[in-house]
């Protein structure tokens, strides 16, 4: 029973070696080696690191990213967590609006809500027009295409689920310790900023910390807002080898993206650190908990009033952008004059396009597929992991690895093994199947397991005390009660996989167009208007998945990440 | 019916759970047999060893005269093979299942028997009513109350006659009430349905009421084997006498046993004189005990010069608890918890207390 592995996580363990070493050694092979110009591997080198180090752009853009990536998590972090405490633990009016406006914005693909910021900022956008109207000049009064810009648009991305993720922690805190606080005779700003803030504390160190994480191995917001203004970060320098020289500088891009796992590792391992300090303040209490509704008062209405702006910034002046865009044959800023040309053209234009509809149907089948495999194998392995089964501990290591490859390098190992491991794949939806669930177990397995620890481990052994085989205690006890978890796990990998580009940029094909991708493809045509229409078609569908998942994790009350 | 024999388990270090260090005791058939003992004394991972939910690292086990466990010849019979029954600590009842479905479960995870359907319906039908449940059959198992779930729980185990019912700490989750109403009816349903319990518990009064033997374990050793009276009355060790009942215990070198099983304690308030039935010769450490409420308390005799076992104190505190009354006398530099009627003393008073001979008992003290 003990120190012996059984068969199936013998199985689970194979499957995640085979699909997990090669990124890793095709990677760093490829980043010490020269490359000709068919991609064959030639002599041991050091060359590309060395040739990154004596660069004279590396400095800068290490600053870049370093800002952006703080920029973002503290944008993200402060609207998130005003948000979390306005709709948690106060009467403000409105407060519904929150919920439905981050679950909308979940289903946006990141492309399109870049674009719409672009096109709202931009120099000819409204906002610029807006402030020359009102103050005069011809100049445009700020510049989108700046770092600036770039933390803007990526700290409104993530404050959605930041907010999300910081919701439960408002929510589950005891009253008691505000009451405390006021009959102590603290006001209602010395008990936020003394007992309300400072529990939470660790919660929101955790979460800024990892929208950090994601900002820094982002590719999205730097490709499209810091290219054309020529600030560089890691991930678009590792872009740019592979799509600006000709032939492609693998050798370089795979040495930046070794340097970029590297430290992905070390943030990833002080992430693990700082998150284990959450459970610190752990407040939940059986007996006579509920949280307290604090009174506004007179700030009801003021409150109400910044819980509609917060949306009214994050969903609807993206959308709405988007929607203008869509309805205009070609792109032009917001005007009277243009208000006649509006018409459905480009909607026609898009679902009677075959290749636009194949990219619409390629995309579900990719979600759909990589949700359902990641689904499966994260109840097995997620069920092992938390009954601490023999060899758990190699398969939570294993599933956790991909969290280090930053989405862009992630897809440039898999090119690499397709490219050499001369698997016929290259450029198939199958492969893009195989490379988004690599990339999402980590998040499936987390669910799973979150699922499986809230089963009590004595309903399982009163399963095998009334005689059932480990196999019949698995489907006829523990998956009936796995399902809520399981429902959400997929629908969140489903999202996950449809809607970033950077992870399948590299890898796909002409039959294997997806939507995120087709939309980066339209942007860098100038095709706005295709780009719109297809945007809201797609956030359409999207729409109905996010509402279904926040639906399932609210009824199951399940973490939302 | 389940005999155990040097049962050892340890636990690698970081492990929870106390370990148990060869383990050994035998249940006859039919008896209510409890292991007490405090938090990680190991009682529990005795019960868990012996449902098969734990593999111990050394030992021997056989129920009904079948080997279930042999390190010598790796021997494990895994849980779902021993027919038995298990009442859990949480009640583990399946919340996605009704509670007819949860009590159906065991009959139709049996390998022995093949029930059919209506055979299946009738017993559950059948052990519901006896539970008090009936009327539940189709309702969902999340939707019980806790004592519901406990009897449901019960239900289960009992639905498929197990050769062994376990029961592991079942009522600690019940508030206090309905706590000793479960209490008489479980003891009530074991003698009626005559199946062989083994009854996990740290709280001492469960296991003095429903016990026929009890082992109480401490640092995972048996440190008692007996009947409720036998480990009330005759202590094996001060272990023992602290854990089960209030006592007061004072200790001192053995002076002098007699052949008729009397001895004299040295103790901080001088000679004792004690019942010393099990201690053996020879002056090793020991103590003298007395229950609270064996003490005798009278006022002052008079003459002032002490008797045998008699000692002059003066009452220090006094607690009313309704049905007596419990006072602290300070005699010396000894603190002496005596329990008597109510209302017999106000506080502050000189009192002469007197330990009577037979009723004060001479006992080991192992060294913890």
């Amino acid at each position: 029973m003990i120190g012996r592995i059984s068969p199936p996580v013998v199985i689970l363990l194979v499957l995640l070696c085979a699909a997990i070493v090669p990124p890793f050694v095709f990677l760093s092979y490829s980043s010490l080696h020269y490359l000709d110009a068919s991609g064959a591997f030639g002599a041991f080198t050091f060359e590309h690191f060395a040739a990154i180090f004596s660069s004279r752009t590396f400095g800068p853009m290490l600053l870049n990213s370093l800002v952006y990536a703080l920029g973002s998590a503290l944008l993200a972090l402060f609207i998130g967590a005003a948000q979390a405490w306005l709709a948690e633990r106060t009467d403000a009016s409105f407060r519904q609006i929150l919920y439905v406006a981050s679950i909308v914005s979940l289903g946006i693909p990141y492309v399109l809500y870049i674009v719409a910021w672009l096109l709202f900022l931009g120099k000819a956008g409204p906002f610029n027009a807006s402030l020359q109207y009102l103050f005069g000049g011809t100049t445009p009064y700020i510049n989108v295409y700046s770092l600036g810009g770039m933390i803007f648009v990526e700290g409104l991305l993530w404050s959605p689920l930041a907010f999300l993720l910081l919701s439960p922690v408002f929510r589950n805190s005891d009253a008691s310790f505000e009451e405390a606080a006021s009959v102590c005779g603290a006001g209602l700003l010395s008990t936020l900023r003394y007992v309300t803030f400072r529990m939470a504390r660790p919660a929101l160190l955790a979460l800024g910390f990892l929208v950090f994480i994601k900002a820094s191995e982002s590719f999205e917001v730097p490709a499209l807002v810091g290219l054309p203004g020529s600030t560089r970060v890691l991930t678009t320098a590792i872009y740019q080898k592979l799509t600006l020289d000709i032939p492609p500088d693998v050798g370089s891009a795979s040495a930046f993206g070794v340097m970029l796992l590297v430290v992905m590792a070390i943030l990833l391992q002080i992430y693990s650190r700082v998150a284990a300090q959450t459970h610190r303040y752990q407040t939940v209490t059986g007996k006579g908990f509920r949280p307290r509704v604090v009174r506004l008062g007179r700030w009801r209405y003021a409150a109400g009033a910044l819980i509609v702006t917060i949306p009214f910034i994050v969903v609807v002046v993206p959308l709405a952008t988007i929607l203008w865009a869509a309805l205009l044959p070609y792109y032009q800023p917001f005007s009277m004059k243009a208000l006649p040309l509006l018409g459905v053209g480009n909607f026609v234009q898009v679902l009677n396009s075959p290749s636009f509809r194949g990219a619409i149907v390629n995309s579900l089948v990719l979600g759909a597929a990589a949700a359902t495999l990641v689904t499966v194998l994260s109840a097995i392995a997620g069920w092992c992991v938390a009954r601490r089964v023999a060899g758990s501990r190699l398969i939570d290591t294993l599933a956790a690895l991909p969290l280090v490859f930053p989405a862009i390098v992630l897809g440039l190992a898999f090119l690499e093994i397709f490219v050499h491991g001369g698997a016929r794949i290259y450029g198939s939806l199958l492969s893009l199947v195989v490379v988004s669930v690599v990339a999402y177990m980590p998040y499936g397995l987390r669910y799973a397991q979150l699922g499986v620890i809230q089963i009590h481990p004595e309903l399982e052994e009163a399963a095998a005390i009334a005689g059932a085989r480990q196999t019949g205690t698995f489907f006829r006890v523990v998956l009936p009660l796995l399902v809520p978890a399981l429902i959400s796990c997929w629908l969140f990998v489903f999202l996950l996989a449809v809607r970033a580009v950077s992870l399948l940029l590299l890898l796909v094909g002409p039959d294997s167009q997806i939507v995120a991708v087709t939309l980066f493809d339209f942007w860098n045509n100038g095709q706005i208007g295709e780009l719109a229409a297809l945007g809201c078609v797609w956030t359409a569908i999207m729409t109905v998945f996010s509402v279904a998942f926040l639906i399932v994790a609210r009824r199951y009350q399940l973490p939302i990440a | 019916m389940l005999h155990v024999e040097n049962l050892t388990k340890v636990y690698a270090p970081g492990e929870s759970g106390g370990g148990i260090r060869a383990t050994s005791f035998h249940v006859t058939a039919g008896e209510f047999y409890t292991l007490l003992g405090p938090s990680g004394c190991g009682k529990t991972t005795t019960l868990r060893s012996v449902a098969g939910l734990e593999e111990p690292s050394s030992g021997r086990m056989t129920l009904e005269d079948r080997v279930i466990f042999d390190s010598s010849t790796g021997v494990f019979v895994p849980a779902n093979q021993r027919r038995l029954g298990m009442v859990f600590q949480s009640y583990a009842v399946w919340p996605h299942m009704s509670v007819f479905d949860n009590t159906a479960f065991p009959l139709r995870m049996s390998r022995g028997k093949r029930w059919s359907n209506t055979e299946i319906r009738q017993r559950v039908t059948h052990t519901l009513e006896t539970m008090g449940l009936a009327a539940f059959a189709d309702r969902s198992a999340a939707q019980l109350s806790g004592g519901q779930q406990q009897r449901l729980a019960l239900a289960r185990a009992l639905v498929a006659e197990p050769r062994l019912l376990l029961l592991d700490e079942p009522l600690s989750n019940l508030d206090a009430l309905l706590r000793e109403q479960m209490r008489s009816e479980l003891r009530r349903l074991q003698k009626d349905v005559g199946v062989t319990a083994v009854y996990v518990t740290h709280d001492q009064s469960e296991a003095l009421a429903l016990s026929d033997r009890i082992a109480v374990m401490h640092n995972g050793r048996i440190a008692q084997i007996g009947t409720p009276q036998q480990i009330y009355h005759q202590p094996g060790n001060a272990f023992v006498a602290t854990f089960v009942g209030r006592s007061n215990l004072l200790r001192g070198a053995l002076l002098e046993r007699d052949k008729d099983g009397n001895a004299r304690i040295a103790t901080a308030l001088g000679p004792v004189l004690c019942r010393a039935p099990t201690v053996t010769t020879g002056l090793a450490p020991g103590a003298a005990l007395i229950r609270p409420e064996h003490i005798v308390l009278t006022a002052i005799a008079g003459t002032g010069d002490a008797s045998l076992n008699r000692f002059r104190g003066r009452v220090s505190q006094v607690a009313f608890l309704g049905e007596a009354t419990e006072c602290v006398v300070q005699v010396g530099n000894v603190e002496i918890l005596v329990r008597g009627p109510a209302g017999q003393y106000g506080g502050s008073e000189a009192v002469d207390v007197f330990f009577p001979p037979e009723r004060t008992l001479a006992i080991a003290v192992d060294e913890l």
